[in-house]
């Protein structure tokens, strides 16, 4: 550790160590399963990282006998003992003592505490609730139409740059850059220190105050999109705590201020605008906000998006031949011959529902699609109309009257389950306003006339 | 397959299952084949005149012959079906705008829910892609004034600005609408040009990278022991609208070139270790030329 310490301006380093008896380390490690926790140190031990995440290794001829954990003398005998321990069965627990007893008994740096952060965030997908902000420019310069620059161009190494200039000195973080394992999108993973030093010290005083949830936040930056999300931490934990959670906040607002400032060039100036979405689930986000067609094409719109070989002006196959069609009938009966075919009541039914439910939702909202809000929160300003029209004398001004009303969807699949129900009847799928389709990829919002009302956040 | 065949090997249920495969996909190839060969017998003007004459003929007799072949009728109705089609498919693939009418299936939905359908095909190496639709309806009470609704255009291509220029939304001052003039014909036509110089773009690069043999194997290369190594390490667009051009030379030299509109190279910067190479820029921009033709340029400078 350095003698002295003087404030500085920039950010953390990546391998600025963490002493390993550091509560939040054990606390990290443990949430994650022994699996991941295994190949994560397989990762530490690889050439690439290895300047990073160097563990403890013995030189020559100085092996501590009493050590429950001993050192071990080269790299390839690590490996090797990892990728036995990979195969037998264990506890988790002893895992993470041998890491922070034996193998990086020094501490870890803050890049593996990322890593470490990064492997659970994948493990659980949905441990993080992330909410869509779109990206415009300044209105100020609204005279000059520029359609050339409509997406704020995304470079990695100069974004983190530009963010580390505009936020304020007394804040230190650590940021770590992360490309997503199957979709389009790079995380960052940005830890914060209330310190102006950045120092091992900073770090182990710091932790006394906050918690370590409130101290991580992620934003994600989908390929060209205008779209970025960030993480909410969940907030039922850190109310709880005193006063440091609010100062915690305001860390991270100004971390959030940094970021349109970053995208920013001169003359070319960004903020950032709510757009009524919020999700634990990044695959529905990158859909309804991402850099593909089915941003503004959900729902039972989603048909016009979607990848269909058959929408092709060269092929001439499109109709089916009558002969095929009377062969059909028998195996699968299309619904719409159905009444005159005289089936039952109770089964042409069920497939009027069915095609009522597609038409309206197309082929989104599946129960097993993985495209799954989880809460849908709604303020009704629609008209109270059925007293009024019933009790006619009470005068006009009734008419206009709009009770305050509120409803929330939870569930794992919430549009899925609003299909559902269409498809037993329980919901009339004719009648169904279209806000409970999803159609318009709002998670909240304000709903006036059956619509979604635009521009009010 | 039998419940012993899913927990053990077992040799005869898995040829079984092979075979029921093999036939299942033979059958879904010949029911697509016999559809193709249906949809080419329908669309043949010799099928529409036997059918014509047939129906022609056996009209007037039809309320004593039994032997009449009943399913002229739907054959002719199924023939007019699949002339449509061809013919739609016909100004698809010419005039590549095309509009069709949609109902919102929303009971809520603005003006009835009438919404007009818009489809561009636009081909991006030498095939049609999936067409980008675009929704328009009419929200605005007593005017005839159209929106954007839903539209299947990825982001890159900016529609709103378009929208904003071609179809502004007309403002209400002291109850009348007032506002610029909408031009649908126009808006649609330049989403088209962005469209089409978009995929362009991706396709001149895409051959770019294939001149220089970049998605090739390296080391199949390596074996057959040619003189002429790899110059360029790597080309790709640098924005998401593929506007600028990413060249990476093996040497370390890297180069951005900003491309038009209309494809022609405008602006060209190559910095090296040592400062900017000149000559590298001077070739790429040459004549103010083609994008495509950059490798070309290239080579010639390089070989």
């Amino acid at each position: 550790m350095d003698s002295f310490t003087i404030p500085t301006t920039s950010s953390l380093p990546a391998t600025q160590l963490l002493p390993s008896n550091h509560p939040s380390i054990a606390k990290a490690l443990h949430r994650l399963s022994r699996p991941s926790l295994l190949s994560l140190c397989l990762d530490w031990l690889d050439e690439r990282n290895l300047d990073l995440t160097a563990p403890y290794i013995l030189e020559d001829g100085g092996d501590e006998d009493n050590d429950l954990y001993p050192g071990a003398n080269s790299l390839q005998e690590l490996r090797d003992q990892y990728t036995e321990t990979q195969k037998q069965k264990g506890s988790k627990r002893d895992v993470v003592d041998r890491i922070l007893e034996g193998d990086w008994r020094d501490g870890l740096t803050l890049y593996q505490m990322a890593m470490v952060d990064m492997q659970y965030l994948y493990d659980h997908p949905t441990s993080q609730k992330w909410t869509a902000l779109k990206i415009v420019p300044l209105s100020s310069d609204e005279g000059r139409p520029n359609n050339k620059t409509a997406l704020p161009r995304f470079h990695p190494a100069t974004f983190l740059q530009n963010l580390q200039r505009e936020v304020l000195p007394d804040v230190k973080a650590h940021y770590n850059l992360d490309r997503h394992a199957h979709l389009p999108l790079y995380i960052l993973r940005v830890y914060i220190v209330d310190s102006p030093y950045n120092t091992s010290l900073a770090l182990t005083a710091n932790s006394k105050f906050s918690p370590e949830a409130s101290r991580t936040f992620y934003v994600a930056f989908p390929d060209n999109s205008p779209h970025i999300y960030i993480s909410l931490t969940t907030t039922s934990t850190t109310s709880l705590l005193p006063t440091p959670t609010s100062d915690n906040k305001s860390l991270r607002k100004l971390v959030l201020c940094g970021i349109p400032k970053a995208f920013s060039r001169p003359r070319e100036r960004y903020t950032l605008e709510p757009t009524r979405l919020s999700a634990r689930n990044l695959e529905v986000l990158s859909a309804l906000r991402g850099g593909g067609r089915t941003n503004n094409a959900a729902g039972g719109w989603g048909v016009y998006a979607g990848d269909d070989q058959s929408d092709n002006p060269l092929r001439i196959v499109q109709l089916p031949t009558p002969e095929q069609e009377s062969e059909t009938e028998d195996t699968k009966s299309p619904a719409k011959k159905g009444l005159k075919r005289r089936i039952q009541p109770e089964e042409s039914l069920v497939k009027r529902r069915k095609l009522l439910a597609q038409g309206r939702f197309g082929n989104s909202a599946k129960e097993h699609d993985g495209m799954g809000i989880e809460r849908v929160d709604l303020k009704l300003e629609d008209r109270y109309s059925i007293i009024s029209d019933s009790i006619e004398g009470d005068g006009g001004d009734a008419e206009d009257w709009r009770p305050d009303t509120r409803v929330t969807f939870n569930g794992t699949h919430v549009f899925a389950g609003i299909r559902q129900l269409v498809e037993q009847g329980i919901i009339d799928g004719e009648k169904m306003p279209g806000w409970m389709t999803g159609e318009d990829g709002f998670s909240f919002g304000i709903v006036r006339d059956g619509r979604f009302v635009d521009g009010a956040a | 397959m039998s419940l012993a065949g899913t927990v053990i090997n077992d040799p005869i249920g898995n040829q079984l299952d092979q075979e029921i495969n093999t036939l299942q996909a033979q059958i879904d190839q010949l029911k697509s084949q016999r559809k193709l060969q249906a949809a080419a017998v329908l669309s043949s003007h010799n099928t529409k005149a036997i059918l014509n004459r047939l129906r022609a003929t056996k009209a007037p007799s039809s309320k004593n012959g039994q032997t009449i072949p009943s399913d002229t009728d739907p054959l002719l109705s199924s023939l007019s079906a699949q002339h449509n089609y061809n013919q739609e498919n016909l100004y698809r693939a010419c005039a590549s705008i095309t509009t069709f009418r949609v109902q919102d299936p929303d009971p809520k939905a603005v003006g009835g829910g009438k919404v007009l359908g818009v489809r561009i095909d636009v081909s991006s190496q030498g095939k049609f892609i999936r067409p980008y639709y675009i929704m328009l309806n009419k929200p605005y009470v007593e005017s005839n004034l159209l929106r954007v609704h839903r539209h299947t255009v990825p982001p890159c291509m900016s529609l709103s600005t378009l929208a904003e220029r071609y179809l502004p939304s007309p403002k209400l001052e002291a109850g009348i609408v007032k506002g610029k003039k909408q031009d649908l014909r126009r808006f649609v036509r330049e989403f088209r040009k962005v469209a089409v110089a978009y995929h362009n773009r991706i396709t001149a690069i895409k051959s770019l990278r294939k001149d220089f043999k970049l998605d090739e194997d390296l080391k199949r290369k390596n074996g057959k022991g040619k003189e002429r190594e790899r110059v360029i390490v790597d080309i790709s667009a640098a924005d998401a609208e593929a506007n600028q051009v990413r060249i990476e030379w093996i040497d370390g030299r890297v180069g951005r070139c900003v491309v038009g509109d209309t494809g022609e190279v405008k602006k060209c910067v190559v910095i090296g270790e040592d400062g900017r190479d000149r000559d590298a820029e001077r070739c790429i921009t040459e004549r103010n030329g083609r994008m495509e033709l950059i490798a070309a340029r290239l080579k010639d400078g390089i070989y």
